[in-house]
């Protein structure tokens, strides 16, 4: 076992956590960001945690940024040229007619990431079927390429029309444009993406040489810095489908790092899982914004293969990870209509909830928190001082414009809506992957995490809560667990039969021959769908194992699981996905809690939602809790407060987390 | 002798959401959004026809026993409101409320019902929470199957309802659970795909059970009365919304007119207007201005005329908020029974989204006036849409495909009018990928390009109409129900117009020929389909342009250099 550094790069903090593997000694840190220039928080982070000859003995260095996605919220990135079909250029900008809001007369997309003066056409074409229906003109690409000399345009991507059945042209045009001398990236659409769907595989693509010109020169800044530090393993970036990709792979596919912002804290909740045998987990982390959530079966991350950001659609693995606009800093407020809403607007971190007595005055649902007394009086980390009385004052005004009964019924009210809001993203992730959340444990994490496990247990009907240790820094425990993974998908849409095998076999050999890599496992999965049908299901396949009936049978069976019922029709191949994985560790220590804490013990007047009466609760260190102890009561640590509401029993289980357990005949 | 209908909305027990908690009424109100929204994600994905999971031509909702809408998920804006009045003539056919049992499936697919055509096809689950109590309320699905019979899969020159489709006034499709099969058999027997059409219903009943389970599920956390008057309270909330914005307008009468190109049948244009009278946070829309019912189908049956108003209303005061009951409340609608806003049988009325739709764009233009600065200039105007189908050339297989098609966006007071986007009533559509299209059909695209010059010139001009080229690789039928191809889109404030739609079919031997509503024209291999989408029209005179977006204009090759000359003198 190796030493183990992840950084995780978040808009507000940069968040450190080290395992070593000498000593087995846990460390954390955090620095704050700096937007313009990440690595310095990166590297502020190392120097202030990592003694030199500690970096020195580090393995794996394990990077989560945001400089991708950053690229695209500014719209700073390469200036991109795009060589498309005959008859195409226009598809980037054309989109799929659709607006974002559908009621929105006046909505107009944002700008297309190219100009349309420096979208190029080039006449060739290649059919459905991969044939070549007219031959690349070469004289056209040379044309192109003397555009975007004059225009100094830094990289270039090139989509041609059913490249995923036929790549030659795009190939052939790759080589046209470089000798016909630009020295700047290229991006051929069929490498990126490989999957049809022309508008998609365009925008992934340009996106690919978009931010490729940020990514590149901020990793090997990056890496440089710490080999002068001493470290002399491997840099791996974070993936949006989960895993990590080594520092030449995310130079050169930073598309695949875009979404993986929300992804640690999935991967550390499927380690946990696993670890704890939960067969169905979902995660529950509240954080200042969002609430964020995700379905954990048997220790699987959910994929899916198409993504969007900043209305940008993306053909690339992603972890279906849920946000919606419910977190400690939500607003409450009464709408023209007179009832109270919560989110999604945020008071952030700055001013923050007005408990917190830095300037904030619009009530949050971290105040309703405070004044119902899940949150003890007294200071948090960070040396905020907490206020019941301010977040009383910022309440009350809300009772009298929906008619509910003062400071009281407004903050018992703003939790109730933030946990049904919340309780809704975790059918909509569970429900429609065919999955009963009343089965499933919640594991709650976050710095608000804590505060509504029990609360969403008892709205799903969910007998057990895992708060795993030192909540509040979780997420970043996902980081030192990655994998490194790689994948590459085809499209092939043809009957599923006997024929279909060899074929398979073949592409996907193709596609793993381009992911070589020594030591990796393999994995092979094929979107299938009944013929007629256009929505797939993705089921992993075993080559040489498998028969058609046998993968027919599992697409069967996740169909029914999935949508209730089963269709006699035949079915379908779509697309090949390859997959290897390099698995770094395979059990890798939780995190524990720092050994200092807030002071606790005694009693606290709280408010309890399964009994809708005020209460008195016992306030226990969660260092030195052992439990079982039934609620109502608050366990406390640096990061975060676990409110167990009457109802509930708690107690320390032997991996450090806090189990929560609904009593019998309580639902 | 005239016949003036006012249709309001559904009142039902006042007073019951007085005491109704408002924190529960949030929670009620955000879990029945959700749950239709399961319902319509249920169905996209496992429906056969890509007009229902692409285009989303389909609506999903619940209403309580009422007949009062709960909830309706966002799909087709087209929908809006409707499904009302298909619940009841569903229920009514089938032997009123006391007729229906747990596991019932209701079929209704009666234009006058609908508000559509036969295609759509709505089924009806009765919600009971217990065995043996009251009805809560129903899960309904209103979804566009390809083929239900008719002279044609897409017909724009009927003459009445008969020539449509098959009818099904409301029977049972499943009884207590169990399917009947007489009727299963008979909608096989009358579609030209049945295979097709019965993974649609599949999906349709699939996803209105999901739905039914959902609801179901909501009302047993708390309970049927407190659901009930928590539901009282949520519609007397969504009114309000609806009020506050209503009462910011001035009091007036607003009127404008306009002409549908033609009815396709005898080809004369029909000319025909809105008043919009605005009394304080209430709003009356009258389409009485109108001819009788007319020979050709398009005809707008009542409930799609009651979706335009509803449509219009949500664009200018919705808030972004998902309707319920309460929304429609502070909206009347007259109309003229016997007219083409509210036709009798047998009226033909396939085309029926021509109308709705042209009155849609009509009410926002009649309150240009009443809320200045909230009004953009024409767009294209029509969903464009094309429906092709054949036998493939190697198998003989029977196939069809139908999408609609986007077009430019008028100009408005703060920006340039966006490009090739769906008509409104349809903003939730998507253009089908080309290379999907060319997996599927036997088609290849030649073209899909922004047309250069087409916006309407303006201080902000029009959206840029859309060059579609579809080469056909084998024999084929193609249906154009193209509307606005002669009504020129057009400019508010001094603008210029913008291009209406055009389609041309260039056969092999060279000759060319127009279309606009056209059924069955025959494709042989070989021949090219342009269509060409209208655009928007321009805001403002073209002279208060700012020369530096003609420039951009010009670099970016949105406009040719005769163009911006001819029309922009001042930038040069």
């Amino acid at each position: 076992m190796a030493t183990v550094i992840g950084v995780d790069v978040g808009g507000t903090f940069t968040d450190l956590v080290l395992h070593d593997a000498a000593t087995g000694e846990i460390r954390v840190a955090k620095q704050p960001t700096t937007p313009s220039a990440p690595e310095l928080g990166v590297l502020a982070a190392v120097d202030a945690a990592v003694p030199p000859d500690l970096l020195a003995r580090c393995g794996h260095f394990v990077h989560g940024t945001t400089v991708g996605l950053n690229a695209l919220l500014e719209r700073r990135g390469a200036k991109v040229g795009l060589i498309t079909t005959a008859g195409f250029r226009d598809v980037l900008e054309i989109r799929r007619g659709d607006r974002d809001d559908p009621y929105d007369l006046f909505w107009t997309p944002p700008d297309p990431l190219v100009p349309r003066r420096l979208r190029a056409e080039v006449a060739e074409r290649v059919a459905a079927d991969g044939s070549v229906v007219r031959e690349l003109d070469p004289e056209g690409v040379r044309q192109a390429a003397r555009l975007f000399a004059a225009e100094g345009v830094d990289a270039v991507a090139i989509v041609l029309m059913n490249s995923y059945a036929n790549p030659e042209h795009e190939v052939l045009a790759g080589e046209v444009l470089r000798d016909a001398g630009f020295g700047g990236p290229i991006s051929l659409s069929h490498d990126v993406s490989g999957e049809y769907r022309e508008y998609e595989r365009t925008c992934t693509t340009v996106v690919d040489a978009f931010v490729r010109h940020r990514m590149g020169p901020y990793l090997h800044n990056l890496e440089r810095e710490l080999r002068g530090r001493g470290f002399a393993g491997e840099l791996l970036v974070t993936r949006s489908g989960g895993g990590a990709l080594t520092l030449a792979e995310a130079a050169a596919r930073p598309f695949e790092t875009i979404l993986s912002g929300p992804v640690a804290g999935a991967v550390a909740t499927a380690r946990l899982a696993a670890a704890l045998g939960l067969h169905t987990a979902v995660a529950a982390d509240v954080g200042g914004t969002s609430f964020d959530t995700a379905l954990i079966e048997d220790g699987r991350l959910p994929l899916l293969f198409q993504g969007e950001v900043v209305g940008l659609p993306l053909q690339s693995p992603w972890v279906d990870v849920r946000s919606v606009g419910a977190g400690g800093g939500s607003v409450a407020y009464a709408d023209s209509g007179g009832l109270l809403r919560v989110g999604p607007r945020s008071a952030g971190a700055d001013p923050g909830p007005a408990g917190y007595m830095r300037g904030g005055t619009e009530p949050t649902v971290t105040d309703a928190a405070l004044h119902l007394g899940m949150i003890p009086p007294g200071h948090i980390s960070g040396g905020i001082s907490l206020s019941p009385e301010k977040a009383a004052e910022v309440l009350a005004p809300l009772a009298g414009p929906t008619g509910i009964d003062g400071a009281d019924g407004v903050a018992e009210g703003v939790i109730r809506i933030a946990t049904a809001n919340m309780a809704q993203a975790v059918r909509g992730v569970t429900v429609e992957r065919g999955v009963d959340p009343r089965g499933a444990a919640i594991v709650a994490f976050g710095g608000a995490g804590p505060l509504f496990g029990c609360l969403l247990a008892s709205e799903l009907d969910v007998d057990t809560v895992v708060v795993p240790p030192n909540a509040g820094n979780f997420s970043a425990v996902g980081l030192v667990q990655a994998d490194i993974v790689r994948s590459a998908a085809r499209t092939m849409v043809r009957p599923l039969d006997e024929e279909a095998l060899p074929a398979i076999e073949q592409l996907a050999g193709s596609l793993f021959e381009r992911l070589a890599e020594a030591g990796a496992v393999r994995e092979l999965d094929l979107d299938l769908r009944h013929r007629g049908q256009e929505h797939t299901l993705t089921v992993p396949v075993r080559l040489g194992e498998d028969d058609v009936a046998a993968i027919a049978d599992r697409f069967s069976a996740a169909y029914h699981r999935t949508f209730g019922h089963q269709l006699p029709d035949p079915l379908e191949v779509v697309t090949v996905r390859a997959t290897t994985r390099v698995v770094l560790d395979s059990e890798r220590p939780l995190v524990p809690a720092p050994p200092s804490g807030p002071a606790a013990g005694g009693t606290t007047r709280v408010w309890s939602f399964s009994g809708r009466a005020w209460t008195q609760a016992q306030v226990v260190q969660r260092e030195s809790f052992i439990g079982p102890v039934e609620g109502p009561l608050l366990v406390v640590e640096p990061t975060a407060t676990t409110y167990v509401d009457a109802g509930f029993t708690a107690e320390a289980h032997p991996s450090g987390c806090l189990l929560i357990s609904r009593k019998d005949g309580e639902r | 002798m005239t016949d003036i209908v006012r249709t309001r909305y559904t009142e039902a027990h006042p007073g019951l959401g007085d005491g109704a908690d408002p924190v529960t009424t949030e929670i009620i109100r955000q879990g029945l959004n959700a749950a239709a929204d399961q319902m319509k994600q249920s169905l996209i994905r496992t429906a056969f026809s890509p007009i229902i999971y692409e285009a989303l031509d389909f609506a999903v909702a619940f209403y309580d026993a009422d007949l009062c809408m709960l909830a309706q998920a966002p799909t087709l804006p087209a929908f809006m409101g409707t499904l009302g009045f298909c619940v009841q003539e569903a229920v009514d056919g089938v032997g009123g409320p006391g007729a229906i049992n747990p596991g019932d499936v209701i079929l209704y697919n009666d234009p006058y019902g609908t508000g559509s055509h036969p295609q759509d096809a709505a089924m009806v689950v009765p919600v009971f929470v217990e065995e043996g109590e009251a009805l809560v309320g129903y899960a309904v699905i209103k979804a566009h199957w390809l083929d239900i019979g008719g002279k044609d899969p897409y017909c724009t020159d009927t003459v009445d309802v008969h020539q449509e489709g098959t009818i099904f006034p409301g029977v049972k499709l499943y009884d207590a659970g169990r399917l009947v099969s007489d009727v299963y058999r008979m909608i096989l027997a009358n579609s030209r795909m049945p295979e097709m059409v019965i993974g649609d219903i599949n999906a349709m009943v699939a996803g209105a059970r999901t739905g039914a389970e959902a609801l179901t599920a909501l009302v047993r956390r708390y309970g049927i009365d407190t659901f009930r008057r928590c539901v009282a309270r949520m519609y007397g909330h969504g009114e309000a919304l609806v009020r506050s914005w209503f009462e910011r307008l001035p009091d007036g009468v607003y009127t404008a007119k306009s002409v549908i190109d033609s009815d396709g049948v005898n080809g004369r244009p029909i000319p025909f207007g809105v008043k919009v009278t605005v009394s304080g946070s209430s709003v009356t829309v009258d389409l009485t201005d109108c001819p009788d019912q007319v020979g050709g189908p398009v005809n707008c049956p009542l409930p799609s005329t009651v979706a335009a108003v509803r449509i219009a209303v949500a664009f200018l005061a919705g808030a972004g908020e998902q309707p319920n009951e309460g929304h429609f409340r502070p909206l009347e609608l007259v109309t003229r029974r016997g007219s083409l806003f509210h036709p009798v049988r047998p009226a033909p009325c396939f085309m029926y989204g021509i109308p709705s739709d042209h009155a849609i764009e009509l009410i926002i233009r009649a309150l240009a006036e009443a809320v200045p600065g909230s009004v953009p200039a024409a767009s294209g105007g029509d969903i464009n849409a094309l429906v092709w189908w054949g036998n493939r050339e190697a198998t003989g297989e029977p196939w069809a495909d139908g999408a609609p098609h986007p077009v430019g966006q008028g100009g408005s007071p703060v920006s340039d009018g966006a490009s090739a986007l769906m008509y409104i009533s349809e903003s939730a559509t998507r253009l089908t990928p080309a290379e999907v299209w060319e997996a599927r059909n036997p088609w290849r695209i030649e073209r899909l390009a922004l047309a250069e010059d087409s916006g309407g010139p303006g201080r902000h001009r029009g959206g840029l109409g859309l060059d579609l080229s579809f080469r056909v690789l084998e024999d084929q039928y193609l249906t154009s129900a193209l509307a606005r191809t002669a009504l020129e889109p057009w400019g508010l404030s001094g603008g210029l117009p913008g291009r209406p739609n055009r389609l041309t079919v260039e056969y092999p031997d060279g000759r060319e020929e127009d279309f606009s509503l056209k059924t069955r024209i025959f494709l042989p291999k070989g021949a090219l389909v342009h269509l060409r989408t209208g655009s928007g029209g321009g805001y403002g005179p073209p002279s208060e342009r700012d020369p530096e977006a003609v420039h951009a204009d010009l670099r970016e090759g949105y406009v040719t250099l005769e163009h911006a000359q001819r029309h922009y003198p001042h930038a040069f």
